[in-house]
């Protein structure tokens, strides 16, 4: 069976991408057959993989079904690990879904042909509220939420649970934590007082995790046994925990 | 996908380097020693399917014969043979369940492989081919020759197509005829029953019927043979229905062709082929229980499937004792006298210094009197049987009819495609219908045999109540088939289909 994930949060810059990319590395690297799909017209996925952010005849066609999805993958340099592009008429998307029957279940329609040849399919999202986010949410399986711990996060945090409701199962997680920072530890503590279900580790604000962009690649390439490599692996055998899946061999 | 090039030896890659420099950029890697193990069926299943599996580094791998993986699961050391409830649930089991069905997976090539990655990278230094200079050798057989693994990237077709333009057009490399996957099964031995020809044979209608039969019965014989070792090692239960179904059509040769034979002789091998049928009985028949157990359960309401644990223990008690006899007698001189002796009776048939008092006649005349005479018989039988008629005439019906299918695939090269494949086809379905009618007594009366020793048993009773609801839908199953009866009988012996038969094998 296929699980969708989608790497969201409402606001930007908060870890999204890279929690998109190590994760999906690091389920290739278990052994399990994945796609990274780069919602975010941005292209930052796609620009640390190294591949040219077009997906021919662009965004509108691929979510009408009107161009093969199977034919716009392209295979990253790690085994097992493919990623559909970025394309820059992403900024558009939206439109393209209005003008859709049934704008809210098409991107679940083009991840259907592909799912029998993958485990998991991870769509890394722009950050925004509108019918991208809607579909996404209808979308996926689990949501896996990056929570800077600054003041307003708990409100982002009980916006998010209105908007996604019972649709996915909600994984939050701590991202570009700064352990130093006395408001950060003080965020946590009661955030995490407060839900339960918000996962345990926390991403560390890590250079290796800047370097990513400097070298293009994964963060298990920049420093293996960095902080940061670390606190990825962990998450990842966290949220196959949560989801049930079984643990990494 | 993947393709590949022959290397020449010694290894020397500054060539490749020079061609595809200025086109794209390269980047060679440490080499790295893989070793793998090949798994495959007897009967080359996953060849036949396309497919390559591979055990490499406490994985089991499954791909597409392109290189593209389609399935994986970690799996410790490898046993000597794998079946599918060895494997763990998950995509690698389904993936595999309708190829392999029964038949186990055996190790069959150790390959140990030092292999040089090189990237081929674009303008982004993204890589979008990887060449594997690979020097192979498969354990126990020596080195080959060195090849060069063209692994596309997918997305990059037209990379793919450019770098494999350079190595033919510039570096003039061979493409090499088969995999490595491929050739390491077969340099291991594998897959020794792969692709092996039918029993119908290419004859001539004027052959004499003697050699013809000879030939006939070698093929058999050696199907035989090639599952003796695998029956008694019990590696899974093809071997033994192989072996079994070869029995059975060279008794039905002995038997519809008897003229063709040295009279003098025949009753003896016979009764030798009559034996191995019959010492080889019971493990097939529990075979087929074990196998059938989850219909049996399935067969049963949801909360009464539980109850039926004894009695799939006791079966399996019983298989492994009818196991042991059936070896002792496999092992025995008989065994190995009658199909020596037999190899010796087939000899002499080719070679003309025996005969029996049909064996000059053409073999097409024999075939087509055989052939129509069974035909005749079944349809006679088969208009007797009326609803109130006892089981054992339709039994005695598909053992006529068992005689005809193998007549016909025996002699299928002596007539016309179009009349022996429908009639092989409304033949099959009637047989079908006959089978299910007889298996499901056969269990039914297995089942209440077992009833006694079930009875002494830890929850005994609530098997045994279960097994009472089982027999009960046997015999339902068993009506269901005979009332499929009178419509299949009626194809077979249609009036058109007397009519061709009348007309094909006068």
């Amino acid at each position: 069976m296929t699980r969708v994930l989608a790497t969201y949060n409402i606001k930007g810059g908060v870890g999204k991408t890279s929690a998109a990319v190590n994760l999906a590395y690091l389920a290739a690297q278990d052994g399990a057959r994945t796609l990274l799909w780069d919602l975010d017209p941005q292209g930052a996925s796609t620009y640390l993989f190294r591949i040219k952010p077009r997906v021919k005849g662009g965004g509108g066609k691929l979510v009408r079904g009107k161009t093969d999805a199977a034919n716009r993958i392209k295979g990253t340099d790690h085994e097992r690990l493919d990623l559909l592009p970025a394309d820059f008429s992403y900024r558009h998307m939206d439109l393209a879904l209005d003008a859709a029957k049934h704008s809210t279940s098409r991107l679940a329609r083009v991840l259907a042909p592909l799912r029998p040849d993958y485990d998991y399919i991870v769509l890394d999202c722009p950050p925004s509220i509108s019918l991208v986010s809607e579909s996404v949410f209808e979308a996926a399986d689990a949501l896996l939420v990056p929570l800077i711990p600054a003041t307003l996060s708990s409100r982002t945090f009980a916006q998010l649970k209105d908007v996604v409701g019972e649709q996915a199962q909600i994984l939050a997680f701590y991202s570009m934590v700064d352990a130093r920072k006395r408001l950060h530890r003080e965020v946590m503590e009661e955030l995490s007082a407060r839900y339960p279900e918000i996962l345990t580790t926390a991403i560390p604000a890590a250079a290796d995790v800047e370097r990513m962009g400097v070298r293009r690649t994964i963060v298990e390439e920049v420093a293996p046994r960095g902080r940061a490599a670390r606190a990825y692996r962990d998450l990842w055998s966290e949220v196959r925990a949560r989801l049930g899946d079984p643990p990494a061999p | 996908m993947t393709s590949g090039y022959v290397l020449p030896t010694p290894l020397d890659l500054s060539p490749l380097e020079d061609a595809l420099k200025g086109i794209y950029g390269l980047r060679v890697q440490a080499a790295a020693r893989r070793t793998w193990t090949a798994l495959e069926t007897f009967d080359g299943r996953i060849a036949e399917a396309g497919l390559e599996l591979v055990h490499e580094d406490g994985r089991l791998v499954l791909s597409e014969a392109d290189g593209r993986e389609v399935a994986s699961a970690p799996h410790g050391r490898l046993p000597g043979r794998l079946l599918l409830a060895d494997l763990p649930e998950g995509p690698l089991r389904e993936a595999l369940r309708e190829v392999i069905d029964v038949r186990a997976l055996t190790p069959v090539a150790r390959v140990s492989d030092r292999d040089r990655l090189l990237r081929v990278l674009d303008d982004q230094e993204k890589t979008v081919v990887r060449l594997h200079a690979e020097e192979p050798e498969v354990e126990g057989v020596g080195a080959l020759s060195p090849r060069l693994r063209v692994e596309s990237v997918r997305g990059y077709d037209k990379a793919a197509a450019r770098v494999g333009a350079v190595l033919q057009e510039v570096l003039e490399l061979v493409p090499v005829e088969r995999s490595l996957w491929d050739e390491a099964v077969v340099l291991g031995g594998g897959a020794p029953a792969r692709g092996l020809p039918g029993v119908g044979i290419d004859l001539r209608p004027g052959v004499r019927a003697d050699r013809a039969a000879a030939r006939i019965c070698r093929r058999l014989l050696d199907v035989v043979e090639l599952n003796l070792p695998g029956t008694l090692n019990d590696v899974d239960p093809e071997f033994l229905h192989d072996f079994r179904v070869a029995v059975r059509r060279t008794r039905a040769l002995q038997r519809e062709l008897r003229g063709v034979f040295p009279p003098e002789e025949l009753e003896h091998w016979r009764a030798e082929f009559k034996w191995l049928q019959a010492v080889t009985g019971p493990s097939r028949d529990l075979d087929v229980y074990v196998l059938e157990f989850d219909d049996f359960r399935a067969a049963l309401p949801q909360a009464r499937r539980a109850d039926l644990a004894p009695l799939h223990d006791l079966l399996v008690r019983r298989r492994a004792a009818a196991l042991r006899r059936m070896r002792r007698a496999l092992r025995s001189a008989r065994t190995t006298q009658a199909l020596r002796g037999w190899a010796e009776v087939l000899r002499a048939l080719e070679d003309g210094t025996a005969c029996g008092p049909d064996g000059h006649v053409p073999v097409g005349d024999l075939a087509s009197v055989r052939i129509s005479k069974v035909y005749r018989q079944m349809v006679k039988a088969g208009r007797e049987i009326h609803d109130g008629t006892p089981a054992d005439a339709l039994h005695d019906l598909r053992k006529k009819g068992k005689e005809l299918r193998y007549l016909l695939e025996f002699f299928a090269s002596l007539y016309p495609k179009d009349v022996v494949k429908p009639m092989v086809s409304t033949l099959k379905a009637l047989q079908d219908t006959l089978g299910r009618f007889q298996d499901r007594e056969v269990q039914a009366d297995l089942v209440g045999s077992l009833a006694d020793d079930i009875v002494g048993m830890d929850d005994g009773t609530t098997a045994l109540m279960a097994m009472g609801l089982l027999v009960e839908r046997l015999h339902t199953q068993q009506e269901e088939a005979r009332s499929e009866f009178a419509e299949r009988f009626g194809r077979f012996a249609a009036k058109d289909q007397r009519a061709i038969v009348e007309e094909t094998f006068r």
